[in-house]
């Protein structure tokens, strides 16, 4: 419950781009950096890499980039100011301020989920800041002096990306299942080798505030947490449109609270659910809220959370962040089979969860602790992790997101904070280095971190800007 | 106790104070202003007294001390200094307010107004391409009738009052318009900023750099903060020029 920054970016105002200090300061310490002029960059680690493979590009030169650049965002702006209905007739009044002085924007990939298509021997990642998805080697590492080439990035209009925050490859067939997270309310299911613009072969309508994903393969079904709800919602693995889920579970007893990453263990057919803490009550029998942004989903469906439209005033709590296990069938306000919390636990933003059903262990991308930490499949209450990934030779940088193939004997990380996906033993420990590295830009580019800016405000005492996230 | 969906925030220079909305915990966080890294609260706002649901936004008057959240049809006010599980003091609802789901606040502390942003009685609640400012007095509380409504204006998202000026500022498509406070009815914006056909796709908040002279607004699209340099709407009397 003290955390400022993590989300909160402060930058000095009235200074040019180029020696702009963005600080992320505190929990976010791999960003706390300065632009190229500014000095003082705090590099958390660099270590040389002794065997570089895959498909590397080396940068291109400043000119080159910024025009590339300029031609993609003007043609995306046009589509997405078209697509929102955005004018393009005036309201009236006179256009002041032309272009602006500058603008605070990280242009490279940053990774918010992975998972590995182990048949293919493909890596697909979701980049919550460009929107798109993006599919490299399985055996790609690139050194710190190029950035890693994907094989295809599925990216446009078409394809309705926006935030996404979970993903999934289907072992059998390769397709992508990925989630909207918090401004569209939609699954999106691409083919596997789908390559540019290219329309979802499946796209599901789900509550607001989507994040996680896992699949129960034994039983054919798709579960996604809902952030807003603080729900869970089980769906067909084939769902689409505005089919219902075929399960709900929320209230005050799940112990489910803020849910971001979820994982399914089909030997104890149970699932895990990492909770960032904050939840309020909802109930059915209240007034209906009106005016509730994303309000009304429900109309017409069954399963579906109760949204904030059903919040019960002042029934909010803040607490501790957690893991809770639930059976696989676990519905309505069931209680959680077990509940890992408390400070032994060092879960501080659990973010994306991973199981090895084979060594019966969860591994948990632990956001604003820059770690992974590692728990037994039965660990409960208070439990200390059985391993702690952390540490400056382990490049890890606000992960986001796991993911155990068992098949290579690999653990894959995306780094939100750091431009890279690092890759380590799955029995890693302490403060390893990984053994391999893809990446999004040069070490020395800042992460921003800024992801759906809904505000701005101006600290005229340290002539700073402050961003939430 | 931050979360990862956060779209409000206010500093508060009297004080040196930021104050963020926490909507799944229902709750409003006050840090010190040189707070950085994992660090708590000073005051938490929270509870079954606060009548806080989902709030979205917030704004802030450091020279009457209060804290302002608009929720649904109402606005709540709250003292500054309040930490806890505390009451509103103030609650802006009913229909001759016009507000119907009010969406933004932002607070003249020179001429003592308030400037909610809503979706207007007799638009669909959830239609957030109908919007309105709706202009009251600071103290107005329970039924009361706005001064004046500026209509006419859809998707309004956020908003801010330079009071230095006069002027409000209104987050809506892809620019940001300004109007002067005494403005009302159905005109249109003296100014636009950033548009339409500029840089900006999905504008969310917007605040004011006086000793520069610049608007900085931040777009959840382009995951950017872009700062507008214009001049003209620091010059006195602003309130004259446009149109």
């Amino acid at each position: 419950m003290n955390r400022l920054s993590k989300s909160t970016a402060r930058s000095a105002a009235g200074l040019g781009v180029g020696a702009l200090l963005v600080l992320f300061s505190g929990d976010r310490p791999a960003a706390r950096q300065r632009l190229q002029s500014g000095g003082d960059a705090v590099l958390i680690a660099s270590e040389p890499l002794s065997d570089s493979t895959g498909a590397i590009c080396l940068w291109p030169t400043d000119r080159q980039v910024d025009e590339l650049r300029a031609r993609r965002a003007t043609a995306q702006r046009l589509e997405q100011q078209g697509r929102r209905g955005r004018s393009t007739a005036g309201p009236g009044g006179e256009v002041i301020g032309g272009d602006p002085l500058r603008m605070v924007r990280d242009p490279n990939a940053a990774f918010a989920a992975v998972a590995v298509d182990v048949a293919r021997n493909e890596v697909i990642a979701t980049d919550e800041n460009l929107f798109q998805i993006l599919a490299f080697k399985r055996t790609d590492n690139t050194p710190e002096t190029a950035r890693t080439t994907p094989l295809r990035t599925i990216a446009g209009d078409n394809t309705q990306i926006e935030f996404q925050s979970g993903v999934y490859i289907d072992p059998e067939s390769g397709d992508i299942y990925a989630t909207n997270n918090d401004t569209r309310n939609k699954m999106a299911v691409f083919a596997h080798g789908g390559n540019g613009d290219v329309a979802p072969i499946r796209l599901l309508e789900t509550p607001h505030g989507a994040f996680g994903i896992t699949v129960d393969g034994a039983h054919s079904e798709m579960l996604l947490t809902i952030q807003h709800d603080s729900a869970i919602v089980t769906y067909r693995k084939q769902a689409d449109g505005k089919e219902s889920p075929i399960r709900l579970l929320q209230g005050p007893k799940t112990g489910i609270a803020d849910p971001h990453g979820i994982v399914i263990d089909p030997k104890d057919d149970v699932f895990f659910v990492a909770n960032y803490g904050s939840t309020h009550d909802a109930s059915a029998t209240i007034e209906k809220r009106t005016g509730v942004p994303s309000g009304g989903q429900d109309v017409g469906k069954t399963n579906w959370p109760l949204g904030r439209e059903y919040a019960i005033p002042g029934s909010g709590t803040i607490n501790a962040p957690s893991i809770v296990v639930h059976k696989r069938t676990d519905s309505g306000n069931a209680s959680a089979v077990r509940v890992i919390q408390g400070p032994a636990t060092q879960l501080d933003w659990p973010t994306g969860l991973a199981f090895d059903a084979e060594r019966r262990e969860l591994f948990v991308a632990n956001d604003a602790g820059s770690s992974v930490l590692v728990f037994d499949a039965n660990a409960s209450g208070n439990a200390a992790p059985k391993r702690v990934l952390k540490g400056p030779k382990t490049n890890l940088a606000n992960p986001t997101s796991v993911f155990a193939d068992t098949k290579n004997g690999d653990l894959w990380v995306a780094n939100f904070g750091g431009h890279t996906i690092t890759v380590y033993p799955l029995a890693a420990n302490g403060n390893t280095a990984p053994t391999r590295t893809l990446r999004s830009a040069p070490p020395d580019a800042p992460s921003l971190m800024i992801g759906n800016p809904g505000a701005v405000a101006y600290d005229s005492t340290r002539d700073e800007l402050l961003v939430p996230n | 106790m931050l979360g990862r969906t956060m779209h409000a925030i206010a500093y508060d220079a009297v004080h040196d104070e930021i104050f963020v909305p926490q909507q799944f915990g229902q709750g409003i966080l006050v840090f010190d202003g040189k707070s950085t890294g994992e660090v708590a609260p000073k005051r938490v706002i929270e509870g079954p007294d606060t009548q806080l649901i989902a709030l979205d936004r917030l704004g802030v008057d450091p020279i009457n001390n209060e804290i302002y959240v608009p929720e649904g049809r109402k606005v709540l006010v709250f003292p500054r200094g309040a930490n806890g599980n505390v009451k509103p003091i103030r609650i802006l609802e009913g229909p001759d307010t016009t507000v119907l789901a009010a969406r933004a606040v932002a607070i003249d502390t020179v001429r003592n107004l308030v400037v909610v942003g809503a979706t207007p009685y007799g638009a669909n609640a959830g239609d957030e391409r109908t919007s309105e400012l709706a202009i009251f007095d600071r103290t107005a509380t329970g039924n009361a009738k706005p001064l004046r409504v500026i209509t006419g204006m859809g998707g309004m998202q956020n908003i801010a009052v330079y009071p230095e000026s006069g002027l409000i500022f209104g987050v809506g498509s892809s620019f940001v318009s300004v109007w002067r406070i005494d403005d009302s009815g159905k005109v249109p914006p003296r100014f636009t900023i950033g548009g339409p056909n500029g840089k900006l796709v999905d504008p969310r908040g917007v605040t004011i750099n006086g000793k520069t002279k610049t608007v900085v607004i931040s777009d959840k699209y382009l995951n950017a903060v872009l700062t507008y340099s214009v001049p003209q709407l620091f010059t006195s009397p602003a309130t004259e020029a446009g149109r």
